[in-house]
């Protein structure tokens, strides 16, 4: 009998331990990542970047930690990142891994930066870039991939969720559902249902509003691309639609511009009004929204009453919502770096849907992955048909072009152009 | 129950005094702990006091350079010449800058260039404001780590306000001049003595918790988010902790950003407004006292093996207990089953004895079947009386007490015993009987002889009893060399062509009371007891007994004893092999393989019985007529059997009630008044050893030496040692066979009449 007893728990025990570690095998498993190298590699690797803190790359350092636990990883923040990075890709502390910007490509300026950078594209590295958009995988003209998009931007509103339950209303899809919304809540006190920052011309709610939709308006036209970013005066036609838009929506009276003046700069204010708790619609950039999760502790207003919100497109069409895909940050690997093996192991593990995502939700900013269901904060830009997805910089708009678009919404928004005047003034705008 | 209680308790004792081991040696390892963490913060407080010694070293330069340039009155390019020419740049530079347009001169080129000295801090945000510059002298003016714009190096610098005289306005302008050094030299040197912590990390920061330097674990560009970002706390909880990290010294715990709990060591840098310089270190690397687990270990496993040892023991002393038990309730049974056996077998003769008398009485007139009674009460009293002699023998074997008595005898007396007491049987059952003597050259032995005897006679008795009528028993005795000194190895084979023994009872035959179930052998008087008693002598003698058996063919046994060789031995020349062969009506033969008319040969045709002495009839007792005997009996019927039966032989008998009366009677007897003594050993008043000896000891020498002869029921092989050690000159046990009694007198008598 006490043989048996004996018996059975040395079976137990082993099936425990095969138990165990079958468990530990499947965790692995769904990890995903092998390891490609001598996992007991000693290394060090910069990455640098112009951000102050970059936690969310720290964290995938401590992940990356798991599978080469001797390998160092160091993120180096660079003072007037895009003018020094050449600079610093010359000098003796050259990053193995740096911030790299695609509107750098074909600029003399930043020629040292594009051409440090390895070829990212090529297989035998083994990124995963099908789990990336593809419009924000962008190459050079000669075909090359000097760097991949880690971070993804783009303009939207910050919605009150709870605010809306509480009204008993829907978040708005198309620019009719938006104006009924509005009314609904002027109808139910609310002064300003949409509001955003408006005092100067950047980041002001109405460039967030009015890019998305001019984008659609002259995207597949490739001869009004061409003459808006030759600045040519006559190109100034292009941004009338775009001006009508915004004329309906002001006079609408979804936005009170008085309200939205109090709002003193595009970040910390417009976060911090938003955790107020009575604005159902707040416009932002997704840089804004990045900054959301850290402030919540420091507004009182939130710390009282927490609510529950999310970002969501601006439905500024009758068939909704645009989504202005852009690149938020691309990370180039210096191609003369001396620890080139694992620098290309680091990115391999980072380019990959899960860690993008996870880094991207650690940062607050949209993931460039394809699957956008990681965090629930971007989920509704996943609904948008690809149709309505527009990426200035697949087809080509230049910055200055776009700042000549701002500087004419602005102007006519705030009432200090007419429209004409607006459309007039396009090319000359400083 | 009461192991289970006495494990308990083992285990009880085991867990405190692991209990005790355990808080000794976390309260060991807490206060280890505590002097390890006491150590970091000191070696932290000593890193910052080298700290203190660079950073003041290398303002020093700064405020030198300073001093020299204000009070010169110089250009930038003045100035720059001025600090290049010194000589102590080494791998630092100098950057000079105008305060109101963050642009100036450095003192090396720009990067990829070896004529553009041109430097601007107008991108990097360190020059803004630049009030917290102290005056020269006063303080450390340090910025953060910052990257250089000529270079792109991650950089610190020292800086100094000073004046610089611009020739454009003709006035001075305010300006800073930076003494620029590479972090990546700095990390070089400040760094923990590795010997100490190896995976200590140093970091210092401003008031505002943003790093001015930082090792590699430090996460964050500001510490106090670092630590809020890996470590619960509140916003007051976390407010109170920066407060006393920037405004004092010693150590918290925390969590670094990969879960590890560490220590957190914290001292401010007294020469700056407001710096802490950290020391960050895993927890694991200040807690590595193992000793403490090893006592812990040794005294599990110390523990563990004196319990199981224990365990164990107790087991082992529990089942010998068992065994004892099981043993003690086994040899009652024996003795329930050996009083059984014995009451049946004792009953059985007794039976016929008394069934057999009463026919006797009632059949008095009837001289012939009160002869055939007495005939067979005779042979009932004969197997009656084998048996008390066997019981008695194996009881003594078996309580360990039979002793072995050595004597010096004749092997050829025992082998003419052998074949005197084999000799009626043999001719009764008209058996054949070969007795071959082989290489026998000691004639004298020293050994038990009566148990020697004893092992002969039950073989060779066995052997004739299972033979059939017509059947042979061969015996072979030869002498071997032995491998114990001074000894001879006999060997006894007596081989019979009888019944046999089937192989099951073979493997039982030693046992007490066995016998072979067979018809034939139920005929045939036996105790069962002689072949154990055999056995249990063999072993005795340290010898072994083998048997093979066949039923219905034979048997034959094999005993072989090592024997020590008595000082005493013949000279004469003798046969060393001869046969004796008995084939009924006194047909003998005689073989010798050495011829001739040596005093052996006829010792042996004595023995057998051949040539010279046959003349004496056994009814003639002229002899013995007109002898006396004195015969010391306390029991009557004893005195009465005696004297009748010497009387019956003409011998004239007198008594003496004891020892005593015996001894008395024989210091007043007259010279040659009795021819020998009979003496009985327990007797009242004195026993018949004293009395032997007491005789011994009178004055007359006719009585001193007169024969003594014991007659008692003592018969063991001890007591008659113990009879002659008193004096006596024979032994006879009761009950008393005549015959011996007789041959005995006469061995006396002719004893005398050759002295």
């Amino acid at each position: 009998m006490k043989k048996m007893i004996c018996l059975l728990l040395a079976v137990t025990m082993l099936l425990g331990l095969v138990a165990c570690d079958s468990k530990k095998q499947e965790e692995k498993g769904q990890e995903g990542f092998v390891p490609a190298l001598d996992t007991s590699v000693k290394s060090h690797i910069n990455v640098a970047g112009g951000y102050d803190n970059f936690e969310a790359l720290e964290k995938e350092f401590d992940r990356f930690n798991e599978f080469y636990p001797d390998v160092e990883l160091v993120y180096t923040k660079i003072d007037d990142y895009n003018n020094m990075v050449g600079t610093v890709l010359n000098g003796n502390d050259a990053p193995d891994i740096y911030v790299n910007n695609s509107w750098m490509y074909g600029r003399e300026q930043y020629k040292s930066a594009i051409d440090h950078a390895e070829d990212l594209s090529d297989p035998a590295l083994g990124l995963d870039l099908d789990c990336i958009r593809r419009n924000i995988i962008l190459k050079t003209q000669d075909g090359s991939l000097p760097m991949v998009p880690v971070f993804s931007s783009t303009n939207g509103m910050l919605v009150n969720k709870d605010l809306f339950e509480k009204e008993g209303l829907s978040v708005p899809s198309t620019y009719e559902e938006l104006v009924s919304v509005c009314k609904a809540f002027c109808d139910k006190g609310y002064k300003s249902p949409v509001m955003g920052f408006v005092i100067k011309e950047k980041t002001s709610l109405y460039s967030l509003m009015s890019y998305p939709f001019f984008c659609s308006t002259v995207a597949k036209d490739a001869q009004a691309i061409k003459k808006l970013n030759a600045l040519d005066r006559s190109a100034g036609e292009y941004m009338r639609p775009t001006l009508e838009m915004m004329e309906r929506f002001l006079g609408d009276g979804c936005v009170d511009p008085t309200a939205c003046a109090a709002i003193e700069n595009n970040y910390d204010a417009v976060i911090l009004r938003f955790f107020e708790g009575d604005v159902p619609m707040m416009i932002c950039s997704g840089d804004a929204v990045s900054g959301t999760r850290k402030r919540e502790s420091v507004s009182e207003a939130f710390t009282a009453h927490p609510f529950a919100y999310s970002f969501v497109p601006i439905p500024t069409s009758k068939e909704g919502a645009y989504f202005l895909d852009l690149p938020n940050l691309q990370f180039s690997v210096n191609k003369e770096s001396k620890e080139l093996a694992v620098a290309n192991e680091f990115m391999r593990f980072l380019i990959t849907s899960r860690e993008l995502s996870e880094m991207a939700k650690n940062k607050g900013l949209m993931s460039p992955t394809k699957d956008l269901s990681f965090n629930s904060m971007y989920a509704a830009f996943g609904d948008i048909p690809e149709s309505r997805i527009l990426s200035p910089e697949e087809f080509g708009l230049t910055d200055d072009a776009v700042t000549q678009l701002r500087k004419a919404v602005y102007g006519f928004s705030t009432g200090e152009l007419t429209m004409d005047e607006a459309i007039a003034g396009f090319g000359t705008y400083e | 129950m009461k192991r289970i209680f006495i494990i308990f308790v083992n285990m009880i004792i085991m867990a405190a005094i692991l209990s005790f081991v355990v808080l000794y040696s976390r309260i060991a390892s807490a206060e280890a702990y505590q002097r390890q963490i006491e150590h970091f913060e000191n070696t932290t407080v000593t890193m910052e006091r080298v700290t203190e010694n660079y950073l003041e070293g290398e303002q020093r330069i700064c405020d030198v350079w300073a001093r020299y340039i204000n009070n010169k009155t110089m250009t930038m390019e003045e100035a720059t010449e001025y600090i290049s020419a010194s000589h102590v740049l080494g791998i630092s530079s100098a950057h000079l800058l105008r305060l109101d347009t963050l642009t100036g001169l450095s003192t090396r080129p720009r990067q990829g260039t070896t004529d553009d000295y041109a430097v601007s801090y107008e991108r990097v945000a360190l020059l803004e404001d630049a009030s917290w510059i102290d005056e020269i002298g006063k303080s450390i003016n340090i910025t953060r780590a910052y990257t250089n714009p000529m270079n792109g190096e991650q950089s610190l610098a020292f800086c100094n306000k000073i004046s610089l005289y611009d020739q454009g306005s003709k006035s001075f302008v305010d300006a800073v001049l930076l003494r620029v050094i590479p972090i990546s030299e700095l990390e070089k040197k400040w760094v923990f003595p590795q010997t100490e912590h190896e995976n200590a990390e140093l970091a210092m920061i401003d008031a505002n918790g943003d790093y001015i330097l930082k090792g590699y674990s430090y996460k964050n560009s500001s510490f106090f988010e670092f630590y809020k970002s890996y470590n619960q706390t509140d916003t007051e909880s976390s407010a109170k902790l920066f407060d006393m990290i920037t405004s004092s010294t010693g150590s918290v715990s925390m969590q670094n950003s990969h879960g590890q709990e560490c220590v957190l060591a914290f001292t401010p840098v007294a020469a700056t407004a407001g710096w802490t310089l950290l020391g960050l270190v895993p927890a694991e690397d200040l807690n590595k006292d193992t000793e403490n687990w090893l006592l812990f270990g040794v005294v599990s496993v110390g523990l563990l093996v004196l319990f199981l040892s224990d365990v164990f023991y107790v087991l082992y002393l529990n089942k010998r207990l068992q065994i004892s038990a099981r043993e003690a309730e086994s040899a009652n049974k024996a003795k329930t089953d050996f009083l059984s056996t014995m009451s049946h077998d004792i009953r059985t003769p007794m039976n016929a004895i008394i069934g057999l008398t009463t026919i006797a009485e009632k059949n008095l007139g009837d001289t012939e079947s009160t002869r055939e009674s007495l005939r067979k009460i005779s042979l009932a009293s004969n197997h009656l009386l084998t048996l008390i002699n066997d019981i008695l023998d194996i009881s003594k074997v078996e309580s360990g007490k039979l002793k072995m008595s050595p004597l010096t005898f004749s092997l050829l007396e025992m082998v003419e015993n052998l074949v005197n007491m084999s000799q009626p049987m043999i001719k009764e059952k008209q058996i054949e009987f070969q007795f071959r003597v082989e290489q026998m050259e000691k004639e004298w032995l020293y050994a038990d002889q009566l148990r020697l005897n004893q092992i002969y006679i039950n073989i060779l008795s066995n052997a004739i009893k299972y033979t059939e009528p017509g059947g042979s028993v061969n015996v072979l005795m030869r002498e071997e060399q032995s491998e114990k000194p001074d000894c001879i190895r006999l060997t006894y084979v007596v081989a019979d062509t009888g019944i046999g023994m089937s192989q099951e009872y073979m493997t039982n035959m030693y046992q007490p009371f066995s016998r072979q179930i067979d018809s034939r052998v139920n005929s045939i008087q036996g105790t069962g007891l002689g072949l154990a008693i055999t056995k249990q002598m063999v072993d005795l003698f340290g010898g072994t007994i083998e048997c093979q058996s066949e039923q219905d063919k034979g048997t034959t046994f094999t005993v072989a004893l090592d024997l020590s060789v008595a000082d005493r031995q013949r000279d004469e020349k003798r046969p060393k092999t001869f046969d004796v062969l008995i084939v009924g009506d006194d047909q003998i033969m005689l073989q010798a393989e050495r011829e001739g008319d040596t005093p052996l040969r006829y010792k042996i045709q004595e023995l057998v019985g051949e040539g010279a002495t046959s003349a004496e009839p056994e009814d003639d007792h002229s002899d013995l007529r007109g002898m006396r005997v004195l015969v010391a009996e306390d029991i009557d019927i004893n005195w009465e059997i005696v004297s009748n039966m010497l009387q019956m032989y003409g011998i004239e008998s007198e008594r003496a009630e004891n020892g005593r009366v015996c001894v008395d009677m024989m210091s007043k007897a007259e010279e040659g008044k009795y021819d020998l003594i009979f003496m009985d050993v327990q007797m009242p008043e004195m026993n018949g050893l004293d009395a032997t000896k007491a005789i011994r000891k009178l004055e007359n020498p006719w009585a001193a030496s007169i024969p003594i002869i014991a007659m008692t029921a003592d018969a063991f092989s001890e007591n008659i040692t113990e009879c002659m050690n008193a004096g006596m000159n024979g032994h006879i046990a009761k009950p008393i066979d005549l015959k011996l009694v007789i041959k005995e007198i006469r061995r006396i008598k002719d004893g005398a009449a050759l002295s």
